[in-house]
């Protein structure tokens, strides 16, 4: 225990040049998001040190370390509130939070590391903790100071105190870190009834079923098991603690994917279909990609490590994850998001021998944030998850130096019940090292040592992996939340690379889901066998269980293994960066996960159990078409004012705002950013990077999501969403022959149960959504290299209950030749414009037909849902377009989505401030609402400048391709149907119309 | 290429323009290194290896306390003399972005003839309250005795942060600046003719993407060999950078207009070092 606590407070000087912009930003959120006006706030920032320096010391350097001397005031061992001089207005209200004890505070860490630097004699237990205070003034009638308190902390995370005027000031104190609860392993009896050993699952967050127990139970029935138990002292006839939980994390849901991967008898009500399936991972997604893998050089690694590798060039590898962090981002959406994007940043780090994270996409599924219905308990307001969501993801892809290069934002009244954050990050890595080996594969051998990196090990993150395999209810656990430290894991991440490049690992991992139990265990495949010491892991506080260090998910971690010649090398580079390093296990050959702590052995699993050993489920799929209200366009010929709504749209609008707040440049790399244009604020369709400096060789990164076609068919939905990627990609000019593909699949629970009485649809529209993407995978030829799945996105049950639009997101990465020769979504002035592919009369499931259904001129979203019936085609053409591309003569080009060829066309304007005339009647047989607002998947808008007319014409002979008009010298976008001007709408008021419904800053200044 | 001028890029401790750096001082035929801050820190190496040092951008300890405060502190007390011996050699040295916040923090800039490593100006939150990543305009002053800046009139690249105002205590403290010509470069409006842009009325967002005082975007020491600016010259050193390169023809050129900068202090140290 350090002898002193000593409280530092600092608050932004006012005056000349000065400004409180912490208390303004507070200022225009409360105005932005609740209508409410204050006067002013101002902030306070806290530090509490318990150190064994003596408060005068720390006073006379507070300027040192706490406070900017040029622009801020401090006090020591004084509330500010209480200085009449700074505060000579007594403020309304007061509001102070906190952190609770325990939550990762990174302002007091660094503030702790600051501390040393100045007092290097501050103790080897010093700590610092933050608090904020707002001090709010002329606070209008009717708001309750409590309210407030809960609009600016989260009561999971953090605690709140509050006063109004006349009231003492709230003094934040400092609370010390109390050990946890220490129980001693335990021996849980087996032996039990069925119903027990559901009691025993289901008490213990284990989320095992009835089957799995039993096979547990099994496994303590065999004699040559006994056997070995009673060699090492363990109770022979039934799990430790220890054992059981490191089973429920490598068997959960999360960490096996047993939807995927289970037994299903298909019924399809609509075609008589009555078939088995064993696996869709393997069927639908596995096989396909190794028989390509037969056919092209460049997939080096599929499926088996934290990312999928294929070579970019003879020098350089490329891979990518992508990830979801849905309940913990329910729970807490800035610490559930921010440790999404640190946790897939892992993934990078973790692949081969370790990859470089050069680049983040987010994709994200909200409700909507001007929702005025009602809330379920324990549910933030969908503006707040945005918010939240939002700035976790920004804060770690910023302070990590990783760009955030391209995303999406969906919105749907049924994400209110789980918000999807969808985290994706490519990483590169030379081919080989300078010792020789191939980096995308790991080679540890018996007797290495391994090594946990980087952050320690405490009570927060225990129980992710099951809880997030559980459906989300009030009662959902506090310490599945955390809060990610960036900075903690960049130190990391550079000691890391460099340990790489100099030779020192032969195998690393990430500590996600399921922890040391998962990310030694499975790295233990390799040498089959480990042996850990619970006891040498470095905790962040005493007393934590022995299952509780094995299974904690606690952030910032990588496990490494180093071979005993390196490890003082290793152990050097890790002081040097000032990161923790510690020798935690041993890889064997046993064929045992062993763990001991300290002297005694409290867990000892035989390898192919432990990653084998889970039943196989079976399940029942039977899908029956629904039924919807069929869409019916209105009585209305003012397509432009549904122009204007639809650019509104949160689905369509303008996300500049937000996204601009990511940095999507550093490294030096973004060719085609999220904005692009005159104004550098039309939209950008994918990602293109030129990852390595002085060279243009390029590599796309592009997404594919549209959750509500799932609606109609998740068939539908899967296909849209792969070929929205292609297409996104192909806007680029990617380089078809090298692509590869991500899934993603979000769905509700599909198990057919009590609580879920129609398992059987979900689960068959799950069959169908795998069948469409493997058929338009393999017409692409993209390769699905890896993928993730997340299950249980429902919240609460029975009749109250939400469940998710099924979803699918498919990212995409791929070659670029050159990234000069490229194009974007802007018109540019003298152009003529295409559509590649053909525009059919799907309206169904349609952004217009939402829209007009919630307004209440349609009755209903049903109809032919966009479907992609001959893909061979759009690939012809795309390729031709591709072709095109990198030949420098098509430098405008934009793909056809949400609004169709009417929105595409005004982003276009938008993005060139540039007048169109187009005529939209043309072959086929949709009608003038499919042409305009049908959203059939295979067309990209393209832009020719006239000279080059001629060979663009040459190029792209032989596939679907319609004249459409030509840019004007105007302001204005005509669009023509024959000789019918069906709309007319001004450049600035599509940009006003596009740009305003999601700016939720409440100003600039 | 291997006889340029060394340069010593900083990483380390949530520094994350390091790559990008060193690879821009290479094109301009400089010959860089990224060393880990506590290289120096410890003394087993030495800045008088070098010729040149850069402090990249990132987020130096998660700007906690102050963007580049604590590593600003760690540079303050742990490479003092280092810093000072490198200075009076007359090698150039900048700061980019959270480099330059660091700078700022170290009392390098805007700094005395002779440091004393006193902090004079500060770098604080952006006006917008938001961290943000736009391209903006610079133009720089003509008669600045700094050394990375002759002969650039106007260039465009990114700014890409949350605490990017330049404050000082007074105005008076601005003025000395001034009449220095230490206030190198300033955000500017880009409809103004190159070479007019340049005033001291704060322009509205997002010309000047903070709120600035006077606009300001980076100052220098001075002698001029200390720069510290917060926009990245570096994120623009490629034509296909430009967000606007696929507006026109094809360029075949690859190296863009922020490689000017490098080029200056690689030439610099060539004639004088």
């Amino acid at each position: 225990m350090s002898s002193n606590i000593v409280r530092v407070e600092t608050t932004p000087k006012l005056g000349e040049g000065m400004r409180d912009v912490r208390g303004d930003s507070v200022k225009r959120q409360l105005a932005a998001d609740h209508g409410i006006e204050i006067e002013s706030v101002r902030s306070i920032v806290g530090f509490l040190i318990a150190s064994e320096i003596t408060s005068e010391d720390v006073e006379a350097r507070a300027d040192d370390v706490f406070a900017d001397p040029i622009i801020e005031e401090s006090a020591t061992d004084q509330l500010l509130l209480t200085n009449e001089e700074l505060f000579s207005n007594s403020p309304d209200m007061i509001v102070t939070i906190g952190f609770k004890p325990g939550v990762t505070d990174n302002p007091g860490k660094a503030a702790l590391d600051g501390f040393r630097t100045i007092f290097p004699n501050a103790g080897e237990n010093a700590r610092v903790s933050t608090y904020l205070t707002y001090a709010f003034n002329g606070v209008p009638e009717g708001i309750e100071v409590e309210w407030l308190a809960n609009q600016l902390h989260n009561g999971l995370i953090e605690q709140a105190l509050f006063s109004l005027n006349g009231e003492d000031a709230p003094k934040f104190e400092y609370s010390p870190i109390n050990p946890s609860d220490y129980a001693a392993p335990a021996t849980i009896d087996l032996e039990v009834s069925d119903e027990e050993l559901i009691r025993i699952s289901e008490e213990g967050l284990l989320a095992l079923n009835l089957e799995e127990m039993q096979t547990i139970q099994a496994h303590y029935r065999d004699p040559s098991v006994r056997q070995v138990r009673a060699s090492l002292g363990l109770p022979e006839n039934a799990p430790t603690d220890v054992e059981l939980e490191c089973l429920a994390q490598t068997w959960s849901e999360h960490c096996k994917h047993k939807i995927f991967a289970a037994h299903i008898h298909h019924i399809d009500k609509e075609t008589g279909e009555d078939t088995e399936i064993d696996s869709l991972f393997k069927t639908h997604i596995m096989n396909p990609t190794l028989e390509m893998k037969d056919e092209v050089d460049w997939l080096l690694s599929v499926f088996h490590d934290n990312s999928g590798v294929i070579a970019w060039d003879d020098e350089w590898s490329m891979c990518m994850k992508a990830e979801t962090h849905n309940s913990p981002s329910a729970l807490d959406p800035y610490g559930g998001a921010m440790t999404g994007i640190v946790g897939v940043n892992r993934d990078i780090l973790g692949t081969g021998l370790g990859a470089r994270p050069i680049a983040n996409t987010d994709v994200f599924c909200f409700g909507p944030p001007d929702w005025e219905g009602d809330l379920p308990e324990n549910l933030f307001h969908p503006s707040r998850v945005l918010r939240g969501v939002h700035a976790g993801v920004r804060v770690g892809g910023n302070e990590s130096g990783i760009p955030t290069v391209n995303g999406a934002i969906v919105f749907d009244d049924r994400y209110i019940g789980k918000p999807l954050v969808y985290c994706g990050t490519i990483g590169i890595m030379p081919r080989r090292l300078a010792d020789g080996r191939e980096s995308h594969e790991k080679n540890p051998q018996a007797g290495d040592r391994v090594y946990m990196v980087g952050g320690r090990v405490g009570y927060d993150g225990i129980h992710g992996a099951t809880f997030s395999s559980l459906e989300l209810t009030e009662e959902s656990p506090s310490s599945a939340v955390q809060i990610g430290d960036p900075i903690t894991q960049k130190k990391m991440l550079d000691m890391i690379l460099e340990a790489r490049d100099t030779g020192l690992i032969t195998c690393i991992t990430d500590n996600g889901a399921g922890g040391l139990s998962s990310s030694i265990g499975e790295m233990a495949e390799y040498t089959n066998g480990c042996r850990i010491d619970l006891g040498k892991v470095p905790l962040k506080q005493e007393g934590l269980s022995s299952w509780e260090i094995l299974v904690s998910e606690s952030q910032e971690r990588m496990t490494v293994a180093v071979s005993e010649s390196d490890v003082e090398a290793f152990e050097s580079l890790a002081a040097l960066h000032e990161v923790e390093a510690t020798w935690v296990a041993d890889f064997t050959d046993t064929g045992q996960f062993h763990v001991v702590h300290g002297e005694d052995t409290v867990a000892s699993l035989p390898i192919e159990f432990l990653h084998d050993g889970v039943p196989q489920l079976r399940l029942e799929s039977e899908w029956k078409k629904p039924e919807h209200i069929p869409f019916k366009p209105p009585e209305t010929d003012s397509h432009t004012s549904l122009l204007m709504r639809m650019l509104a749209r949160p689905n369509i609008a303008s996300k500049e705002t937000w996204v601009r707040q990511y940095d999507h440049e550093v490294i030096a790399q973004t060719a085609i950013k999220p904005f692009v244009g005159v104004e550098r604020d039309g939209p950008g369709d994918a990602g293109l990077l030129a990852p390595i400096h002085g060279s243009t060789h390029g590599l796309v990164v592009s997404n594919g999501i549209s959750p509500r076609y799932s609606d109609i068919d998740a068939g539908a939905m899967a296909a849209a969403a792969v070929d929205e990627a292609v297409r996104n990609a192909v806007c680029t000019g990617v380089d078809l022959s090298k692509v590869a593909g991500l899934d993603n699949f979000c769905w509700p629970d599909p198990i057919e149960s009590k609580k879920t009485p129609d398992g059987k649809f979900k689960l068959a529209q799950l069959v169908r959504a795998n069948r469409e993407l493997e058929r338009i995978c393999r017409a692409y030829f993209v390769p699905c290299i890896s993928g993730k799945d997340s299950m249980k996105n429902d919240y609460g049950t029975g009749e109250n209950k939400i469940s998710i639009p099924p979803t699918l997101l498919f990212s995409l990465f791929g070659n670029h030749p050159d990234v000069r020769y490229t194009t974007t979504s802007d018109l540019k002035p003298g152009e003529s414009l295409y559509l590649v592919g053909e525009s059919k009369q799907e309206l169904g499931a349609s952004e217009l037909a939402f829209m007009l259904t919630e307004s209440g001129e349609s009755d209903g979203i049903g109809g032919e849902v966009p479907r992609l019936p001959e893909p061979e085609k759009n690939l012809a053409s795309y390729k031709s377009l591709t072709k095109a591309i990198q030949s420098g003569i098509v430098r405008t080009a934009h793909d056809c989505s949400e609004g169709g060829v009417a929105v595409a066309i005004a982003e276009m304007c938008i993005g060139g401030r540039c007048g169109a005339a187009i005529d939209i009647d043309g072959p086929g047989d949709a009608d003038l609402w499919g042409r305009l607002w049908g959203e059939s998947l295979g067309r990209i808008l393209v832009g020719v400048k006239q000279e080059n007319r001629e060979e663009f014409l040459s190029q792209m002979k032989g596939n679907h391709l319609t004249y459409m008009g030509e840019t004007t010298d105007g302001d204005t976008l005509s669009v023509w149907d024959g000789d019918d001007l069906v709309i007319e709408a001004n450049v600035e008021e599509m940009v006003s119309a596009w740009k305003g419904s999601l700016d939720m800053n409440g100003g600039d200044q | 290429m291997s006889d340029g001028p060394k340069v010593a890029v900083l990483f380390g401790f949530g520094i994350n323009c390091d790559r990008e750096t060193a690879a821009v001082f290479d094109l301009a035929g400089g010959v860089s290194e990224r060393v880990h801050v506590n290289h120096f820190v410890n003394g087993d190496r030495d800045l008088s290896e070098f010729q040149i040092l850069a402090v990249p951008g990132g987020f130096s300890f998660g700007d906690h306390l102050g963007s580049g405060r604590l590593l600003g502190n760690r540079m303050r007390f742990a490479m003092r003399e280092q810093l000072s011996a490198f200075v009076a050699a007359g090698k150039p040295v900048i700061g980019i972005c959270n480099g330059f916040q660091v700078l700022v923090k170290t009392g390098l800039l805007p700094g005395k003839e002779v440091p004393d490593f006193e902090q004079r100006a500060s770098l604080t939150l952006n006006n917008s309250g938001r961290y943000e990543d736009r391209w903006v305009t610079l133009e720089f002053d003509p008669e600045s005795p700094c050394i990375w800046t002759k002969g650039i009139t106007r260039i465009e690249c990114p700014v890409r942060h949350g605490e990017g105002r330049f404050v000082m205590p007074s105005s008076s403290d601005l003025d000395e600046l001034d009449e220095n010509n230490q206030i190198v470069t300033r955000y500017v409006d880009p409809s103004t003719e190159p070479g007019k842009g340049i005033t001291d009325e704060t322009l509205p967002f997002p010309l000047c993407p903070n709120g600035s005082i006077r606009n300001i975007a980076g100052i220098c020491d001075p002698t001029g060999l200390v720069f510290g600016l917060m926009p990245h010259p570096e994120a623009a050193y490629a034509t296909f950078l430009h967000p606007h390169h696929t507006r026109g023809e094809v360029n075949e050129e690859i190296l863009g207009e922020g490689m000017q900068i490098f080029r200056n202090a690689v030439d610099y140290a060539r004639a004088n070092l």
